[in-house]
């Protein structure tokens, strides 16, 4: 019994430390985000330069007005979504601390962005 | 001198030069068009050492990891396990791996280990990574990992066994130069418990430090260097000193496409202590050589 516990035991912390990870994901912002837009045409952001406020939950729609597929991407906001030809994309964002965040389409490696947080 | 020493000195002689030659690339380079270079994930480009970052939410990827280990006192050694594992990330702060693991043994004359030429499934591992602190708001990003394993072959000898292990880690980096130079710091602890047929229970553990550069040479390829600090212990925490490694060792990152990338690792043991014995190295706990290969697929 004492040796089942002691195998048991580490993994016990396992399933602690993934329950209090999920516990911590899944609970809801506190503050109503922030709406950002901004388009893609000709392989361009429209703009290629859009602010938002710091430590504020943000919600990023991209609308692709291209006619090939598009994949919003960036480390840094650690988001990347595929929006089809005329359609729009969601991207919810975490609350950002100030500073500049790249973004790209991962589809055209050319068609970069920033977004500052401010 | 003795033979031994020397060819220690070769090493670290070797390996200072591989330093100086990374450095004066660095610098060289620092004339290069910096808006070239973007941003990248950290977690694959310091080797062993593991870099902080947790992914893209909805990415999906297959990685093969392999980590060889290579070389004991005497005789032939080589023991490598692959992870075939299927990583993902749920939303902006963690990160899931899940998969089966194989093994390859290749062991003739080495002491005390039988020998042994063959390859198996071996287990499954599953790894759970959760970002604590954001670069942004400290210089460093921290990130929590916890990676539960169980082996039906000893990774070491090949021997049947039942293996748990749970290796926990904590994952740091900062960024020195804006997408070119990074410094990851990693710290282990790897306590596993192991049953051989019909036998009895027994406990060890693992403590580990690590230091690494990594700089973004050209757009999308990474060279760096790490240095490994090891201590083994019989018991789960700590009980009793088993001896201790210094590895030391290049690596490379690769982002071939942008659905496509390549890691990769070699690490050599430079110093080393087995309790109870004047060896330079500790080829009782740990190998003379070590190397971590990576490929991942996203799709």
């Amino acid at each position: 019994m004492r040796m089942a516990f002691a195998v048991l035991n580490p993994f016990a912390g396992v399933l602690v430390f993934v329950t209090t990870m999920l516990a911590f994901s899944a609970s809801p912002h506190a503050q109503q985000p922030d709406a950002v837009a901004i388009s893609v045409k000709g392989h361009h952001f429209q703009p290629a330069e859009i602010r938002a406020p710091a430590n504020r939950p943000l919600i990023l729609r991209v609308k692709n007005l291209d006619a090939t597929p598009m994949e919003f991407e960036s480390v840094s906001l650690r988001v990347e979504k595929v929006v089809a030809p005329g359609g729009e994309g969601v991207i919810n964002i975490r609350p950002l601390a100030p500073g500049r965040y790249e973004f790209m389409d991962d589809f055209h490696q050319e068609t970069r962005g920033t977004l500052i947080v401010q | 001198m003795t033979r031994a020493t020397a060819r220690l000195l070769d090493h670290r002689l070797a390996y200072l030069g591989a330093a100086a030659a990374i450095l004066a690339t660095v610098v060289r380079s620092e004339a290069q068009d910096d808006s070239a270079f973007h941003e990248i994930e950290t977690k694959y480009i310091f080797g062993f050492t593991i870099g902080s970052s947790v992914g893209l939410e909805g990415e999906k990827a297959f990685e093969p990891i392999t980590v060889g280990r290579f070389g004991k006192r005497t005789g032939t050694y080589a023991a490598t396990e692959t992870v075939l594992e299927y990583e993902f990330t749920p939303n902006q702060y963690m990160q899931i791996e899940l998969g089966p693991t194989v093994s390859y043994y290749n062991v003739h004359n080495v002491t005390d280990i039988a020998d042994r030429s063959m390859a198996s499934l071996n287990g499954f591992v599953g790894e759970f990574r959760y970002l604590v602190l954001d670069r942004g708001l400290s210089p460093f990003a921290v990130t929590f990992a916890a990676e539960p394993e169980w082996r039906s072959r000893d990774e070491t000898t090949g021997e049947k066994v039942v293996n748990y292990e749970l290796e926990t880690r904590v994952e740091a980096d900062a960024e020195l130069i804006k997408n070119r130079l990074f410094l990851g710091l990693n710290l282990l602890y790897e306590p596993e418990t192991t049953r051989a047929d019909l036998g009895a229970w027994s406990n060890e553990s693992t403590f580990g430090t690590s230091a690494a550069l990594a700089f973004q040479i050209i757009p999308k390829v990474v060279v760096g260097a790490e240095l490994w600090y090891l201590r083994h212990y019989e018991g789960l925490a700590f009980s009793t000193f088993t001896g201790d490694a210094v590895f030391l060792g290049p690596t490379f990152y690769w982002k071939i496409s942008p659905k496509i990338l390549v890691s990769a690792a070699w690490n050599t043991q430079v110093a080393g202590h087995e309790t109870g014995s004047v060896s330079a190295l500790n080829l009782m706990d740990f190998s003379r050589q070590r190397a971590r290969l990576l490929l991942e697929f996203e799709f």
